[in-house]
C-alpha cells in the first residue's frame, strides 16, 4: 500500500526536503536576527514584565503571605 | 514627555478566575467519575447521560476549554494590559468574550451528555456551537490586537507573541477542522472522509494541544515567572528562538497521532521527524524558565507561587521530551492505543496547565484583593496533594500502558498469540485503574483546598476593580523612535508580526494537507467498498452518539500481532465513505474494524444488553436504553441528503421512499436472525437493531472483493484491490 501511494503521488521526497529546508531557513534566520540584537535592548525587553506602570504596587518588597 | 494616567481592568480577570475555579472542580469531577467507571461500570448509575462514552468528551472539554481556557483568558487579560501599558481595547468585547465563552461551555455540558457529538476528539461540539466558538474567538482576537495597537509600550514582550500565535492559529485550526454539513439542528457530517478526515482532525487535535494548552501558557510563564521571582527572564534571546522554532515546528507534528495507520507513509514520516525536532525548542523554553530562578531557589522553598510554577515548568519539560519519544514509530507501535498516552497527556494537563494556573491564581488573588494569602500552610497542602495526585495518576498509567502493550504483542513459542482474549489484557491492568482514581481524587482534593484558600484570601481583603497606572503617551514614543530594523522592527509592528506568524503556521498545515486534497490516489479506491445502508447510517450515528470511539479503535495496524488478533490490516480505501472517520485513539476494548460477521446478531444483542453475559468480567457498561428507544427514522432524509452533499454517492431521491424501504427490509432481516438466536421480542425499530446492522457491516466490504484480488493479498494488497491500480 505504501509503495502504491508513494508512486501515485509522485515526487513525494520533495515534501520532506522542502519542509526541512523551510525550517532550516526560519531557524537560521531567527538565530541570526537574535544574535544581532544589542545586549542593552535584550535587557530592556526582558525587563518589560517588571515595569507595569502601576502607581502603587501592592505588597511590593514584602511577603505576600502570612 | 507627556505622561498619561489610566486604569487596568481587574474585574474581567476576577470573572475569569472565578470561572476557572468552578470549572476546575466540574472538569476534574467528571474525569474522576469516568475513571471510576473503568473499574466499576455501575458508577454510571444506569444513566445514559453519564456513561463513559458520553462522559469522556465532557471531561476533556471541561478541562481543556472550561478550566484551562478560562485560566488562559484570566492570565492573558491580566498580563496583556500591563505589558501594553493600556486598558483592554474594549470592555464590551472583554465581557462578550467572558459570557460567550462560558455560555459555550454550558452548551457543551448540556449537549455532550445528550449525545450530540461529532466524535472528533476535542472538537466534539456540534455545528451551532462551532459557529458560536468562532464568533467569540473573533471577539477575543479583536480585543487582543486592538489592545496591542493602542499600547503605550513600544515593544511587544515575548509573551504577547505567544498570545498572537495562539489567537490566529486556534482560529485557523477550529474553522478548517469544523467544516461540516448540517443534518438537523444537532447533527452534522464532516466534509472530510476517512484518511483526509483523520489527517485534518489530528492536525487540529495536536495543535489544539500546541496552541491552546501550550503557547498561551508559555506566554504566561514568560510573564508570571519573572514577576513572581522578581527578576527578568534568563535569556531574552533564547525566548525569541524558542518562539519562532516552536510555532514553526508544532504545526507539522500532527501525523504522529496516526503512525502505522492507513495514512500515507510520507505524511507519517514528516510528522515523526518534526515531532522529534520539537524537543529542542521545548527544552530551550523549559530551561529558560528554570534558569530564570538562578540564585532565587531559596524563594522556591517558601513561595507557593514559585513552587507550583517550578513543577509546572518541569512537567512541561517531561511531557515535551516524552512527546517526541512517543512520536518515534517504533516506540509508538508499543504505546499507541494504550494508557501510556493517557499518562502522557495528564502529565501535561495536571502538571503543566493545572499547576501553572494555580500558580497564577495564588499570585493574582493577594494582588487584586490587596491582601495577603490566607494560608501558606493550606497552599502547601494543595501543592503536595496535587503533586502526589500527579504521581499516583501517571505511574499506574505508565505501568498499565506498557503492560497491556506488551501483552498485545506477546506470542507463544509456537507462534500463537499468548493472550488471544483481549479482555485478559484489560483485567490485568484494572488494579492500575483503581490507583489512577486515587491519584485523581488526591488532585481534586488539593484543588478544593486551593479554592477554599483563595476564597478566604478574597474575603480577607478588598477587591480593587481597577488599578491605576501611568505611562508616557504613545505619541511621544513614536516621536522619539529611531528607524528600526531586524526583529526589533517586526515586533514593533504587530499587524505585520501577526501576518508573519500566520504564514509560519500555515506553511506546515498546507504542505501536509493540500496534497491529500488534491491527489485522489492518496486514498486508493477499493471497488467493493460501498456506502452504508440507511439502517447502517443510523446505527453508525448511534455508535457516534454513545462515544464508542472513546474505547474502540477501527484501525488495524500492519503488525502480525494485530492481524492475528483482529484480521486483515486497515486500508486507506476502506474509509472513503466514513464521515467522520472513527479510527479512535485508545483501546480500552478491542479494535472493531473487522467486527462484521465475527459473531451472530444475537451475540451483539446480548452483549450490548449486558456485556458480562458474553464476556465475563468485562468493564464495558450495559446499554439498556438502546432496547427501549426507537430509531430516529424521521431524520433519515436529512441525514442521507447531508451525506450526499459531502460526497457519498446515494442516488438522487433515494431518501424519499427507497431509503425507508431499504431500512425496513434490513431491520426485518435482523429481527429474523435474532429469532434464530432465541431472541423473540426484539422490535424492528429499536435502536439496537441499527447498531447491530452497523457493527455487522464493519470491515466486511473488503471481504467481498473478487477472489482473485483476495488471493494476492499480502504481497501487494492495495494495488490488487484498487479499481485504478498503478500502471
Amino acid at each position: 500500500m505504501i509503495r502504491n501511494v508513494l508512486s501515485d503521488i509522485g515526487g513525494v521526497g520533495l515534501y520532506g526536503v522542502v519542509s526541512i529546508c523551510l525550517f532550516f531557513l526560519v531557524f537560521t534566520g531567527a538565530l541570526i536576527w537574535t544574535l544581532l540584537q544589542r545586549p542593552s535592548l535584550m535587557r530592556a525587553m526582558g525587563d518589560l514584565p517588571l515595569s507595569d506602570g502601576e502607581t502603587h504596587t501592592m505588597n511590593e518588597g514584602e511577603s505576600r503571605h502570612e | 514627555m507627556k505622561t498619561e494616567t489610566f486604569k487596568y481592568d481587574n474585574r474581567i480577570v476576577r470573572a475569569f478566575a472565578i470561572a476557572t475555579m468552578i470549572w476546575s472542580v466540574v472538569g476534574m469531577s467528571a474525569g474522576l467519575l469516568a475513571a471510576v467507571q473503568l473499574f466499576w461500570p455501575e458508577a454510571n448509575l444506569s444513566l445514559q447521560f453519564v456513561t463513559f462514552g458520553r462522559l469522556r468528551p465532557l471531561h476533556t472539554n471541561a478541562v481543556i476549554f472550561a478550566f484551562v481556557g478560562n485560566g488562559m483568558f484570566m492570565g492573558v487579560y491580566y498580563s496583556l494590559q500591563r505589558l501594553c501599558k493600556a486598558r483592554m481595547f474594549s470592555d464590551a468585547l472583554s465581557w462578550i468574550n467572558f459570557w460567550g465563552w462560558n455560555a459555550i461551555i454550558v452548551a457543551a455540558a448540556l449537549t455532550l451528555p445528550l449525545g450530540f457529538t461529532t466524535s472528533k476528539e476535542y472538537a466534539e461540539l456540534e455545528w451551532p456551537i462551532d459557529i458560536a466558538i468562532t464568533l467569540i474567538w473573533v471577539a477575543f482576537t479583536v480585543n487582543l490586537i486592538g489592545t496591542i495597537l493602542k499600547r503605550r509600550e513600544k515593544h511587544l514582550y515575548v509573551a504577547i507573541w505567544f498570545y498572537i500565535a495562539t489567537a490566529v492559529t486556534v482560529a485557523v485550526l477550529h474553522i478548517v477542522n469544523s467544516l461540516e454539513v448540517p443534518a438537523g439542528m444537532f447533527k452534522s457530517y464532516s466534509i472530510y472522509a476517512g484518511v483526509q478526515d483523520a489527517l485534518v482532525q489530528w492536525w487540529y487535535g495536536h495543535n489544539a494541544v500546541a496552541f491552546f494548552l501550550t503557547t498561551p501558557f508559555l506566554g504566561l510563564m514568560y510573564y508570571f515567572l519573572p514577576k513572581a521571582a522578581n527578576r527578568p527572564v534568563f535569556s531574552y534571546r533564547l525566548s525569541i528562538i524558542h518562539f519562532w522554532a516552536l510555532i514553526f515546528l508544532y504545526i507539522w507534528a500532527g501525523p504522529h497521532h496516526l503512525l502505522y495507520t492507513a495514512l500515507p507513509d510520507w505524511a507519517q514520516s514528516l510528522g515523526m521527524v518534526f515531532s522529534v525536532m520539537l524537543v529542542a525548542p521545548s527544552w530551550g523554553g523549559m530551561l529558560n524558565g528554570l534558569l530564570t530562578l538562578r540564585g532565587a531557589w531559596d524563594k522556591v522553598r517558601q513561595d507557593p507561587v514559585l513552587k507550583f510554577m517550578v513543577v509546572a515548568v518541569t512537567a512541561y519539560g517531561m511531557a515535551t521530551l516524552e512527546g517526541p519519544m512517543l512520536s518515534i514509530k517504533s516506540v509508538n507501535s508499543l504505546s499507541h492505543y494504550t494508557d501510556w498516552t493517557i499518562a502522557h497527556v495528564h502529565t501535561g494537563a495536571l502538571g503543566w496547565n493545572g499547576f501553572i494556573i494555580f500558580s497564577m491564581l495564588y499570585w493574582l488573588f493577594p494582588k487584586m484583593w490587596n491582601t495577603q494569602l490566607y494560608s501558606v500552610k493550606l497552599a502547601n497542602w494543595h501543592f503536595w496533594l496535587g503533586l502526589l495526585g500527579i504521581m499516583f495518576y501517571a505511574i499506574p498509567m505508565y505501568w498499565a500502558g506498557v503492560t497491556q502493550g506488551l501483552m498485545w504483542k506477546q506470542f507463544t513459542p509456537d507462534g500463537f498469540l499468548q493472550y488471544p482474549n483481549f479482555l485478559e489484557t484489560v483485567l490485568q491492568i484494572v488494579p492500575m485503574y483503581r490507583l489512577r482514581a486515587v491519584g485523581g481524587s488526591l488532585y481534586l482534593i488539593g484543588t478544593i483546598i486551593g479554592i477554599y484558600n483563595l476564597w478566604r484570601t478574597a474575603k480577607s481583603g478588598v477587591f480593587e476593580p481597577e488599578t491605576e497606572a501611568q505611562a508616557p503617551a504613545r505619541a511621544d514614543l513614536a516621536h522619539d523612535a529611531k528607524p528600526e530594523h531586524g526583529h526589533r522592527w517586526i515586533e514593533s509592528k504587530p499587524v505585520l508580526f501577526t501576518v508573519f506568524t500566520t504564514v509560519a503556521i500555515l506553511i506546515g498545515g498546507a504542505i501536509e494537507i493540500i496534497p491529500m486534497y488534491l491527489i485522489r490516489s492518496n486514498v486508493p479506491t477499493i471497488s467493493s467498498v460501498k456506502p452504508y445502508t440507511p439502517l447502517e447510517v443510523l446505527g453508525r450515528d448511534l455508535y457516534i452518539r454513545e462515544g464508542c470511539v472513546g474505547c474502540h479503535s477501527q484501525m488495524i495496524r500492519p503488525f502480525r500481532s494485530e492481524t492475528e488478533r483482529y484480521g486483515d490490516y486497515s486500508k486507506a480505501g476502506e474509509f472513503v465513505f466514513d464521515h467522520p472517520f472513527l479510527w479512535g485513539s485508545k483501546r480500552t476494548g478491542p479494535d472493531l474494524q473487522r467486527e462484521g460477521g465475527k459473531y451472530p446478531d444475537a451475540w451483539h444483542y446480548n452483549h450490548m444488553e449486558d456485556p458480562r453475559s458474553t464476556s465475563p468480567g468485562s468493564i464495558m457498561p450495559p446499554y439498556p436504553w438502546l432496547y427501549t428507544q426507537r430509531l430516529d427514522t424521521n431524520s433519515l432524509p436529512a441525514r442521507i441528503a447531508a451525506l450526499r452533499r459531502v460526497g457519498v454517492p446515494y442516488a438522487p431521491g433515494f431518501e424519499n421512499g427507497d431509503a425507508q424501504k431499504d431500512l425496513a427490509t434490513q431491520a426485518a432481516r435482523i429481527v429474523v436472525s435474532l429469532r434464530v438466536g432465541s431472541i423473540t421480542n426484539a422490535p424492528a425499530d429499536a435502536e439496537i437493531i441499527g447498531l447491530i446492522a452497523y457493527l455487522q457491516r464493519l470491515g466486511t466490504d473488503i471481504k467481498s472483493a473478487p477472489a482473485a484480488a483476495q488471493s494476492t493479498e499480502g504481497s501487494v494488497p492495495v494495488a490488487a484491490l484498487t479499481s485504478n491500480p498503478n500502471p
